[in-house]
């Protein structure tokens, strides 16, 4: 099993709750035998093994200039494509699925699923309306498309709890078969991965 | 025997969606790529009442989903934009099979060449046909900086850079650093045969314009800073001392109320016209009819209503910079003036009203310069020689 985990924060960088929790599941996914590369953004550019066998590829913004997050993001995710079509690439087109974080790298989990074959799982840490009070204004609701093409594109979606899934449902309407809580264990999170092998198999 | 190059164009428009000029260069480009064997894939923006895929003389158009909904600025949609591009365009790859070369059209396109390069791993080749530091002379906002940085951005990504005029090269190698071995000059292109397909006595369509003993003075352009209209209204007065003759003004821009306001200070409402924009047929007719088309631009990259308006075998007045000062050859094929200098352009326009012979050697020599170098089959030739080149370079990396 080989996955490409994308986040946009991964320790040393920590942003809020997700960096410490993606570093200790790809840890123990890593554990289990499973291959990691984790693509995350930093300042600076580099490319480590870490003594748990987790690849991490760190990737910088190549537009430094940005008027709002929202752009920040959308130069990102071709460098995060590159270094992602990279592992791909040097796996021989072996790579069983993507793991993306929240919203921040749909567009490019999306393009790795048209273009390379490779099905995706959306984990979802928060949603933009949970976010931002009255998330209505245009940057809120770009932010919210992208989100709503996440669920529509990944093969499945992973959340921490039943609120969470409720709370996609209700607002996004996916099906609720389609959404998977998940515990903190990785357990779970690969038995999602082992679902979605099957889904490329069959193809 | 080489197999035929198959091409993805990345373009934000195409016919029928025009905006700019990409439009139309991206439509005669492939059109005569098509004619010579090139196998050509238009990704391109939606239009009203267009369908998402059809076949245009050849050229194999896929429209996508240009993303409609709420973007909070331009720069976003076209972030936003670019995503939906990308993501039609990796499944056309996959489900359609190879392609050669992903050829992109300014930073409009920057996000979703760059990624498809990568997720391919296919050369990409851009045409830069205008930059952001240009239009505004200097960068202002950090807006102005973002979309100047993605052009850096994608000029390093880029296999091979086309400019052009040599002024585009010279400006997009200092401004981006690039080497002078990664950029290759092809101009623009114009389509002679649509002037010359217009055969119909057009007395009585100048006659909605001017008065037969009005010469008319055509510029066609949007009315914006960077491209010296202010400069032409600002001459209005110093022709007429000289000359009787009617200015019209086609095209619109965020000047249109401001110029009103000098034209009718001067008390000259009904020697200058400003039409706004204007249909395609009417607006050939007209560069066929003026006496003299005027570009007064401050920063042109190459100045392709110059090019037509010596297709229309209408004699023409350029500010000498840009492109302009490679396209126009001075007494020869029009006439050069100083940018940004209301009495140089005044001179200019005088001195093809009031000498005929003058005026016929001018449009004579020039229409000729546009047969022997601006035809689209030249130029499409010319884009060819540099996807052969870039296959030939391609086909000795390790991403082959």
């Amino acid at each position: 099993m080989r996955i490409i985990i994308f986040s946009w924060e991964y320790p040393p960088r920590v942003v809020g709750r997700l960096s410490e929790y993606v570093k200790a599941l790809c840890s123990q996914l890593a554990s289990k035998k499973v291959e990691v590369n984790v693509i995350t953004y930093d300042d600076l550019p580099s490319e480590t093994i870490e003594d748990t066998g987790v690849k991490t590829i760190r990737v910088t913004n190549p537009v430094r200039t940005h008027i709002g997050v929202l752009t920040w993001v959308l130069t990102l995710n071709p460098e995060v494509e590159r270094v992602a079509s990279k592992v791909f690439y040097d796996a021989e087109n072996q790579i069983n699925a993507v793991d993306a974080y929240d919203w921040h790298f749909i567009p490019a989990a999306v393009t790795m699923k048209y273009g390379l074959g490779i099905p995706f799982v959306f984990s979802v840490e928060s949603l933009e309306d949970h976010r931002s009070n009255f998330a209505d204004k245009p940057y809120n609701m770009a932010i919210k498309s992208l989100e709503w093409l996440g669920f529509y594109e990944a093969s499945l979606v992973a959340v921490k709890s039943p609120w969470m899934q409720d709370e996609i449902v209700r607002i996004y309407k996916v099906p609720k078969e389609k959404i998977k809580v998940v515990s903190s264990n990785a357990e779970d999170k690969l038995s999602i991965y082992n679902l979605l092998t099957g889904d490329s198999e069959s193809k | 025997m080489k197999k035929n190059i198959t091409v993805m164009m990345l373009s934000w428009e195409f016919p029928p969606r025009v905006i700019g000029g990409i439009s139309p260069h991206v439509y005669y480009l492939s059109k005569s790529l098509v004619k010579q064997g090139v196998k050509v894939h238009v990704v391109t923006c939606d239009f009203p009442d267009t369908p998402t895929y059809e076949v245009v003389d050849g050229i194999e158009v896929h429209r996508i989903d240009s993303y409609k909904n709420p973007s909070p600025d331009f720069p976003s949609w076209i972030y936003l934009m670019n995503l939906n591009m990308q993501k039609e365009a990796a499944r056309l790859v996959r489900e359609n099979g190879n392609i050669d070369i992903i050829h992109a059209h300014d930073w409009l396109v920057a996000n979703a060449g760059i990624g498809l390069k990568h997720i391919f791993r296919k050369p990409l080749l851009v045409t830069m046909h205008s930059t952001e530091i240009g239009r505004r002379e200097t960068l202002h906002t950090t807006t102005e900086r973002m979309i100047h940085e993605t052009e850096a951005w994608l000029n390093y990504e880029a296999w091979r850079v086309v400019c052009c005029s040599y002024y585009m090269i010279s400006h997009i190698k200092s401004i981006f650093r690039l080497p002078d071995d990664k950029l290759d000059m092809i101009p623009n292109g114009v389509d002679i045969e649509t002037y010359d397909n217009i055969k119909e006595d057009l007395t009585d369509f100048r006659a909605k314009f001017a008065l037969p003993e009005e010469k008319i003075i055509l510029y066609v352009g949007r009315l914006v800073y960077e491209k010296g209209i202010h400069v032409l209204i600002n001459a209005v007065p110093k022709v007429l001392a000289k000359a009787n003759a009617k200015f019209i003004i086609v095209g619109s821009g965020y000047m249109k109320e401001q110029l009103l306001t000098i034209v009718r200070g001067m008390g000259l409402d009904h020697k200058v016209l400003f039409q706004g924009f204007m249909d395609e047929p009417s607006l050939l007719r007209l560069q066929k009819i003026a006496d003299v088309s005027v570009v007064p631009s401050l920063f042109e990259p190459f100045g392709i209503v110059a090019l037509e308006a010596m297709a229309a075998k209408s004699p023409v007045v350029v500010s000498d910079t840009g492109g302009m000062s490679e396209i126009v050859d001075h007494d020869v094929t029009g006439v050069k003036v100083y940018p940004d200098n209301p009495d140089s352009l005044a001179w200019g326009i005088n001195r093809i009203l009031l000498d005929d012979g003058y005026q016929r050697w001018i449009k004579e020599n020039a229409y000729r310069v546009v047969q022997n170098k601006y035809g689209w089959n030249k130029i499409a030739q010319q884009t060819k020689n540099t996807y052969e080149r870039i296959s030939s370079e391609y086909s000795k990396s390790n991403w082959a």
